[in-house]
């Protein structure tokens, strides 16, 4: 048998899923919020349960999952934006990212 | 800077040399940031701290006698580390931004890119008058001889101290062997022009010329780290047969990658053969 | 009779120090800030009963716990965060004090006031889930409140801070959690009223390409988040476990044994191999939300 993984059918078929489930997007978290409108997240204890499949399994899947969720390209994406952030702030301070927002708003409201 | 200011830093400067000598430092030296002409661009201080006047060198964290002794190389194989040096680094730029109010930033002793460092320590070390470079590679002190470093860059304008007068290397004992046999110890130990990787010539009791084997001395003090952890992958991959894949996979050299990999504070430097025979600082080896 | 008093009854456990726990508090809470972190303060477990599931709770990791202390640290130097080079504050990582302290928090409880005390682990275990959140404890202790950038929690005085907690079955009166938010501040408000993003979301935003958006109410709190992790992922975790795991499944797929060469040997490669070797230093790889936010700014303001 060999060490455990989930079996790739069994991933495409929960993947989605599994992700929506989890805390991979994290949407309202702050905890002022109220519980209503709260959305952190579920335990991979409490995804198997609501999809009926093993929590073992939900936890393989949610792991390939997330390595898999941006392609490696992101990855070299990310050394190009870092740098260009990094160096603007040095020039700029705030106003480098901030500039071009409060610009757009004053030409939309005319 | 009035005269108040001048005595102001002097002070500081003392205070971090207590300091620095307190956590353990065997030697502070303070450099002009301005200094560093014979880096590359990239890699000199004001590319990385705004308004950098000075950089602060701690050395120590020597191999102790006993180390030397072990006639296992093993041993230094996987004890050797510039952790507690970088440890005293980060207490330095710690103390000057939280006690003096100026901003520090330790260099950490990892690689950037294209396996560049973020700053060429042993540069810093010399210009701070910590030690001078060596035929065999390392910044030696001359009282201590062979020792890691740690740079911290602040903005702290402290007064410098500057390279050394009298480079350590050669000694007096390698320009007797290098009269007599024309060669030095630490070149005879590991000669490039036999399977190692240092050869050069001493003129006038100095350095006359340098050759250095990068790549070879790289399979030396790197033999079970990243650079052998991949020649390994590469095998791995290139091997069609399953068992030998396994024989790979699981076998000495790889698992002892692995081992270096996670452990790297320990393991980062794994050949100290010339260091071995080098005279300067080796009376401090000499124990019971 | 509860179980620590059968155990005194039986002469097992040290007699409780003397003093009031308000004062086993200050104390614990003074040892802690001379150990060398910047903040301490003080949860009841049950705060943590609204916000996690079973399993993730205090007393799921150590049976009968009553409170968590959690301490702070700064990370990188305040030169670091001058510095134009992002690579620098990426591997100056940070010196792990909060760590360390919590070793200190947790051996002084357990041998002065003869109580249980562990470590509470951070570290993940199952893809990106950690069995212990230091995030939220850092807010059930009134340490901080949740922000926009990456739901990091920002600390009033210090902004961003890294969070380690000690579990302990000595009952120590709470701190109250903080009634003001930290996130937005003042500043913030505006620039989105201005602009219709904050400092962070303009730095990352999340319909851009970035991590990071969310809208403020008309009463200046936080309204709604969207954080983009497994995007966040890619840059504060640019070389490490993930990008060498990225990079390997590449290599392996790779049927051109030059190719492959090539890839194993590429900078990117290296660097996600020394990333995992050493891993003290590239603990956090992008900064550029917190690069922007004005919490905490003060305190690195240097000559």
């Amino acid at each position: 048998m060999g060490f455990y993984f989930v079996d790739p059918e069994l991933y495409k078929q929960y993947k989605d899923r599994v992700l929506e489930l989890s805390q991979a997007i994290q949407i309202n978290y702050p905890e002022h919020l109220p519980p209503e409108r709260r959305k952190p997240g579920f335990s991979d204890r409490q995804i198997a349960e609501k999809l009926g499949i093993e929590e073992k399994a939900v936890r393989e899947i949610r792991c390939v999952a997330e390595r898999e969720y941006y392609p490696v390209d992101e990855w070299e994406r990310a050394l190009e934006f870092k740098d260009k952030a990094c160096r603007d702030f040095a020039v700029g301070g705030v106003a480098s990212v901030t500039k071009k927002y409060i610009k757009r708003q004053k030409d939309k409201a005319g | 800077m009035t005269a108040q200011d001048l005595d102001q830093m002097q002070a500081y400067k003392t205070e971090l040399n207590d300091l620095a000598l307190k956590s353990g430092a065997l030697v502070l030296g303070v450099a002009d940031a301005a200094a560093f002409t014979a880096a590359q661009e990239g890699q000199r201080p004001e590319d990385l701290l705004p308004g950098v006047k000075t950089v602060i060198v701690v050395g120590g964290a020597q191999p102790r006698a006993g180390d030397w002794r072990s006639p296992t190389y093993r041993h230094m194989e996987t004890t050797s580390t510039s952790d507690r040096v970088t440890a005293i680094g980060n207490r330095i730029a710690q103390h000057i931004e939280r006690r003096f109010g100026y901003y520090a930033v330790t260099i950490p002793p990892g690689v950037d890119r294209a396996r560049k460092p973020f700053l060429n320590v042993a540069l810093a070390a010399e210009l701070a008058g910590c030690g001078s470079p060596s035929l065999a590679g390392p910044v030696l002190h001359p009282e201590h001889g062979f020792m890691y470093y740690a740079a911290t860059l602040t903005t702290l304008p402290l007064p410098f101290d500057g390279p050394l007068d009298k480079p350590a290397c050669p000694a007096p004992e390698c320009v007797s062997m290098w009269n007599e046999h024309a060669t030095t110890p630490c070149m005879a130990t590991c000669p490039i022009d036999d399977g190692g990787c240092l050869g050069g010539t001493l003129v006038d009791e100095r350095i006359g010329e340098r050759r250095y084997d990068v790549a070879r001395c790289t399979t030396r003090v790197q033999t079970h780290f990243i650079p052998g952890f991949q020649k390994a992958l590469g095998a791995v991959f290139d091997e069609p047969d399953k068992e030998k894949r396994k024989m790979i996979l699981w076998g000495t050299a790889f698992t002892r990658t692995l081992w270096s990999m996670s452990y790297s504070n320990v393991s980062q430097g794994q050949c100290f053969e010339c260091m071995r025979v080098c005279p300067v600082g080796s009376k401090h080896r000499e124990l019971r | 009779m509860s179980t620590a008093a059968v155990a005194r009854a039986s002469n097992t456990l040290p007699d409780p120090p003397p003093g009031t726990p308000q004062e086993w508090a200050e104390d614990i809470r003074k040892t802690a800030l001379a150990s060398g972190v910047d903040v301490c303060g003080i949860a009841d477990v049950h705060r943590w009963d609204e916000f996690v599931p079973e399993g993730y709770r205090p007393y799921d990791i150590l049976p009968g716990a009553k409170s968590v202390v959690v301490v702070g640290v700064r990370g990188p130097s305040a030169g670091a965060w001058q510095s134009a080079d992002h690579r620098l504050i990426e591997m100056n990582g940070y010196d792990f004090s909060n760590d360390r302290v919590i070793h200190v928090v947790a051996d002084y409880i357990e041998k002065k006031y003869g109580w249980q005390a562990l470590q509470a682990p951070g570290l993940p275990v199952g893809g990106h889930q950690p069995t212990f959140s230091m995030m939220l404890a850092a807010v059930l202790s009134g340490l901080g409140t949740r922000s926009f950038a990456a739901n990091i929690i920002l600390n009033p005085k210090y902004g961003l801070l890294y969070y380690s907690a000690c579990l302990t079955t000595l009952e120590l009166p709470p701190d109250p959690m903080l009634e003001q938010d930290v996130c937005p501040a003042p500043m913030c408000v505006q620039v989105y009223k201005h602009g219709g993003k904050t400092p962070c979301q303009a730095a990352c935003p999340a319909d851009e390409g970035g991590c990071l958006s969310g809208t403020i109410d008309d009463k200046g709190r936080i309204e709604s988040t969207f954080y983009d992790r497994e995007r966040c992922v890619s840059r504060a975790m640019n070389f490490g476990i993930n990008s060498f795991q990225k990079a390997l499944e590449q290599i392996a797929n790779e049927d051109d044994g030059e190719k492959r060469t090539m890839m194993i040997n590429s900078d990117f490669f290296t660097r996600s191999c020394s990333s995992i070797a050493f891993y003290k230093e590239s603990v956090a790889q992008c900064f550029e939300c917190m690069r922007v936010c004005p919490i905490g700014r003060a305190e690195r303001k240097l000559k």
